[in-house]
């Protein structure tokens, strides 16, 4: 069987399913949910660290839990600046390698600034963390931040909050294709079933938060993805049998001609 | 005098369709996939209102598939009631008889250490129009003290300067309200009868001055009843539109504040019931997806636990109108207006989360305090 493990960095992950932390009905709702989907990887957002008040602090309790990583992003930063001083920050806190850099500037749509991304990357890697960006589904970009030592590249699938799945399956199979860090799925998964497309696909692991966070039952929500990431998963160790254009029929034509030897 | 609306913002060609009866081409409405202006005009139509439930759950799903199943919390903090407006609908306007006052610094803080206790991340600080007691170097040093308690500090003040808004954005400012109150410049000059305000394009150039100047949002919206709620409603959207699009980096928040027809001495023109409210709100919502739509304590506790989450995605919270109002004990300062829900912050998270609604204190840092920049760097 293969090694199901995941290697971001020098760091070794059980489960290939990445949880986000905000957006949920309350914390409970969401430990409940990370603590369901079996994911030894959640983010949080600088902006969501709250030190003055237990009740608002999504950080203080994700650490208690067990078998469970922090990797605190920088949502709300607008560029480079910005984003490397709330790195610095979040690791500060939270003493994680981890950093899930995300630049996202126009507040409303959420898309990530290839350009900011791509200098902040370079930074982060140069200051020690293991860099996880969140960029648009762009295979030279990926390959770009690869080369400057991000541990893993995170392109979207769609606009975070929109649930329109893979939409950029296409240029996602080519970023797989050409990665040599593990390639995540970040941003626009709906349903467990597309989370197993990504992951069938080839992906190494996949980010889910508003599709687990706004569903009626979060905590199952949670265990249905973890069943479809591991589906997917499997079904790519298995591996698929390849599509065709054509019917290939199973008595076929020319077995009459005689062959050359 | 008027003068024409610029072509960016006037309503004029999809005010016929918020008069439809066409209850098809409302429904179709409702449900398109991309709305613009033309649905969201067939939307505010008095014929829209059959299709409030509708609207109600489609406007719900949309806002919890954004904002998620929580609320953001603010609160107003009233720096001065000092003011020589003619604002013919304000409780402190200048030729009404009210205690004025303006907080010095020893009472910012302890208006802030009351406002910390209750776990206030985001504020708003309010003055009246100009004046030598509240003036920008004024405005500037209350910036400056509220920014060491709090990550998020906000301005609803007068208009004012480039220059002056890069001033406040520096001592750690970042967001502004302005509120045009109402986008019709007839009502405009009869309800604004003096002073500064009276310049309605001086007023509606003020977000561009503040996001030019550095300030990362703006908060707009219109006082509803002071004119055709469908005509300011259509401009506040198309003024988002303008704005979303030139400072493409920039927060643009939408808020509904009414005149209630029950509280307070002024007679509104047009008035706005509460179900018509809900359907601008709801209509907002459907066309603006991802835009934070603000509901303060003007409105009642019946109306704010009905909307929480079925359109609005932000809230102000234990709101006292006073100048004074959190730290001291005596409040003898005039209000600007009237709060219909006196709920202190316990009670209000404990309807929210009742809701299945998370109440979020702090949701931005302070380390990304710094003025923004919308043109190429």
């Amino acid at each position: 069987m293969m090694n199901n493990i995941l290697k971001v960095g020098d760091q070794e992950l059980g489960s290939r399913l990445f949880l986000g932390t905000g957006k949920f009905s309350s914390t409970q709702a969401m430990i409940e949910a990370v603590k369901a989907s079996g994911t030894e990887l959640v983010t949080v957002a600088l902006r969501r660290f709250n030190r003055n008040q237990a009740e608002d602090d999504l950080y203080g309790p994700l650490s208690e839990l067990k078998n469970v990583r922090l990797m605190p992003n920088t949502s709300g930063a607008m560029n480079t600046k910005e984003a490397v001083r709330a790195a610095m920050l979040g690791r500060e806190l939270s003493k994680s390698p981890f950093i899930k850099l995300e630049i996202h500037p126009n507040p409303h749509h959420l898309l990530p600034d290839a350009i900011e991304t791509y200098e902040a990357a370079i930074e982060l890697v140069k200051q020690g963390f293991l860099v996880l960006p969140y960029i648009p589904a762009d295979p030279v970009l990926a390959k770009r931040l690869e080369d400057v030592g991000c541990a893993a590249v995170m392109p979207l699938g769609a606009a975070i909050g929109t649930g329109k799945g893979l939409s950029t399956a296409n240029m996602i199979k080519i970023i797989i294709r050409d990665a040599n860090v593990p390639v995540v799925v970040d941003a626009g998964l709906r349903a467990p079933s597309e989370a197993a497309c990504a992951m069938e696909m080839g992906c190494d692991a996949v980010l889910v938060n508003s599709a687990i966070a706004a569903a009626d039952n979060p905590a199952a929500m949670g265990a249905a993805f973890k069943t479809g990431v591991e589906a997917g998963r499997m079904a790519y160790n298995a591996g698929l049998m390849p599509t065709s254009e054509v019917a290939v029929p199973s008595s076929p034509l020319t077995s009459f001609l005689s062959t050359n030897d | 005098m008027t003068k024409e609306l610029p072509d960016w913002l006037s309503p004029d060609r999809w005010l016929p369709m918020a008069e439809s009866e066409n209850t098809d081409a409302i429904r179709a409405a409702i449900l398109s996939g991309n709305p613009t202006e033309r649905e969201l005009a067939l939307m505010l139509s008095p014929a829209a209102a059959e299709f409030l439930e509708l609207m109600a759950q489609r406007a719900h799903a949309i806002t919890k598939r954004h904002f998620g199943q929580t609320i953001s919390l603010y609160t107003p903090l009233y720096l001065s009631n000092f003011c020589n407006g003619g604002c013919l609908y304000c409780g402190i306007a200048g030729d009404r008889r009210a205690i004025r006052s303006v907080l010095n610094e020893t009472q910012l803080q302890r208006e802030m250490e009351a406002i910390k206790a209750m776990n206030i991340e985001e504020v708003v600080l309010l003055t009246g129009e100009r004046m030598p007691e509240a003036d920008v170097p004024y405005l500037r040093d209350c910036i400056a003290i509220v920014a060491e308690y709090i990550h998020n500090v906000n301005i609803e003040v007068f208009p004012m300067s480039k220059i002056e808004y890069r001033e406040l954005a520096e001592a750690g400012c970042t967001g502004v309200s302005l509120y045009q109150e109402t986008y019709d410049q007839v009502p405009y000059e009869k309800m604004h009868r003096w002073g500064d305000k009276r310049d309605f394009f001086n007023r509606l150039d003020a977000p561009d001055r503040a996001l030019n100047g550095g300030l990362r949002s703006v908060g707009i919206g219109t006082l509803l009843g002071l004119a055709d709620p469908r005509f300011d409603i259509l401009c506040t959207y198309r003024h988002a539109k303008y704005l979303l699009k030139n400072y493409w980096k920039a927060g643009v928040s939408i808020s509904f504040p009414r005149i209630q027809p029950q509280l307070g001495g002024f007679e509104a023109d047009h008035p706005v019931d509460e179900r018509m409210l809900a359907q601008y709100i709801f209509a907002m919502r459907i066309c603006l997806p991802e835009t934070p739509l603000v509901l303060s304590t003007r409105e009642s506790q019946r109306v704010r636990d009905g909307l929480a989450g079925v359109g609005i995605s932000k809230m102000s919270v234990g709101s006292k109108t006073t100048v004074g109002g959190y730290g001291e004990e005596s409040e003898d300062s005039t209000e600007q207006f009237e709060i219909s829900d006196e709920r202190n912050i316990p009670e209000f998270c404990e309807m929210l989360r009742s809701k299945g609604l998370d109440p979020v204190f702090k949701n931005w840092d302070a380390t990304y305090r710094e003025p923004a920049q919308y043109q190429n760097t």
